[in-house]
């Protein structure tokens, strides 16, 4: 659904770089993804080979680095990673906490010469 | 070979254009509320009750995303208030460009911006517009699991009105197991109980919101 414009977002942040860094293909894209997004790494792959013809992405593959929910709790202090996104620290049950990662969705790095 | 560190979000463009739409409601002193919920829980509803209530006082403004078609926009003209109609066409939600989009058309200073989403837990969630924040819609028939089967709009949403509780006697949904649901996905949520078919529950998201339109006007000065 949504990865389609997610995708093209993707695919366009990678060609500017490469444009940026003199690469005139990319062979790989390193993208850190945080298990607390809505975006699936199977539909970014399937909008990806749609869309990187006629790209500097066009024999690029994306490695998904996927990226942990962790918390810290502000009653207990202590820092946990979480399986689910359900927002009370494990240790002292509390639920006044910060996500410190999770929701990331960056491109880490290219490579392509 | 060559190795080039980006460490850019791939949303950075939306994220980008949201900052700039939320310069521009700012400018205006304009509350946005996103609102969101699946199809059929009742945004229109909801909206139609806020303008009839609010409407007196404050000047007011719908943004309707829809697929395809003005039916929403239809059904709110007869509350003669000023509508804006998007239509997404392919896309499952609004994007901060669409909305870009149609700022041009906003001519006059609003108190209250309304801005109707896809109906969709999932998508609209990711994709900021400019709001000030996100209210989900939550009703009843759909069952009280729902907060643990989208988290992230239930995370990020400052408000959930929980709709249809005038069908609760005739539906599976626990409104406890409800809230308890929404706290543990965001223990700041304000929570509302509401039907918006006999008007139960309204008055307190009423004067949730006034207050929320005072603050945003102080803010200004």
């Amino acid at each position: 659904m949504h990865e389609y414009s997610v995708t093209k977002s993707l695919v366009d942040l990678c060609n500017q770089e490469a444009d940026k860094n003199n690469l005139n293909k990319i062979h790989k894209i390193t993208l850190k993804i945080g298990r607390f997004t809505g975006f699936s790494p199977d539909s970014i792959k399937f909008y990806f080979d749609y869309l990187k013809p006629n790209t500097k992405c066009v024999d690029a593959k994306i490695i998904f680095k996927e990226v942990p929910i962790r918390i810290k709790c502000h009653d207990c202090k202590q820092e946990s990673v979480l399986d689910e996104p359900l927002f009370l620290c494990p240790h002292c049950g509390k639920t006044d906490i910060s996500v410190i990662s999770g929701r990331e969705f960056y491109v880490e790095s290219i490579e392509g010469e | 070979m060559k190795k080039v560190e980006v460490f850019k979000p791939v949303l950075v463009s939306n994220k980008e254009r949201a900052r700039e739409n939320r310069k521009f409601f700012d400018g205006m002193d304009s509350l946005v509320i996103n609102i969101i919920s699946s199809p059929g829980a009742g945004k229109t509803s909801i909206i139609s009750k806020l303008v009839e209530h609010f409407k007196n006082k404050h000047t007011i403004l719908i943004i309707e995303g829809d697929i395809k078609g003005d039916i929403d926009s239809s059904r709110l003209s007869k509350l003669k208030v000023d509508i804006v109609q998007i239509n997404t066409l392919t896309e499952c939600h609004l994007d901060a460009f669409m909305v870009a989009q149609v700022l041009p058309k906003i001519e006059k200073k609003y108190d209250l911006i309304l801005v109707e989403n896809v109906g969709n837990l999932v998508c609209p969630a990711e994709f900021e517009i400019g709001e000030d924040f996100k209210s989900a819609i939550l009703s009843t028939p759909e069952g009280d699991d729902k907060p643990l089967k989208y988290p992230l709009l239930f995370h990020l949403a400052k408000v959930v009105v929980i709709n249809k509780c005038d069908l609760l006697p005739y539906v599976n949904f626990d409104l406890k197991k409800a809230r308890e649901a929404i706290k543990g996905e965001n223990p700041k949520a304000h929570v509302f109980e509401v039907s918006a078919k006999t008007d139960e529950g309204l008055g307190e998201l009423y004067r949730f919101l006034e207050r929320k339109l005072d603050a945003k006007k102080k803010a200004k000065r």
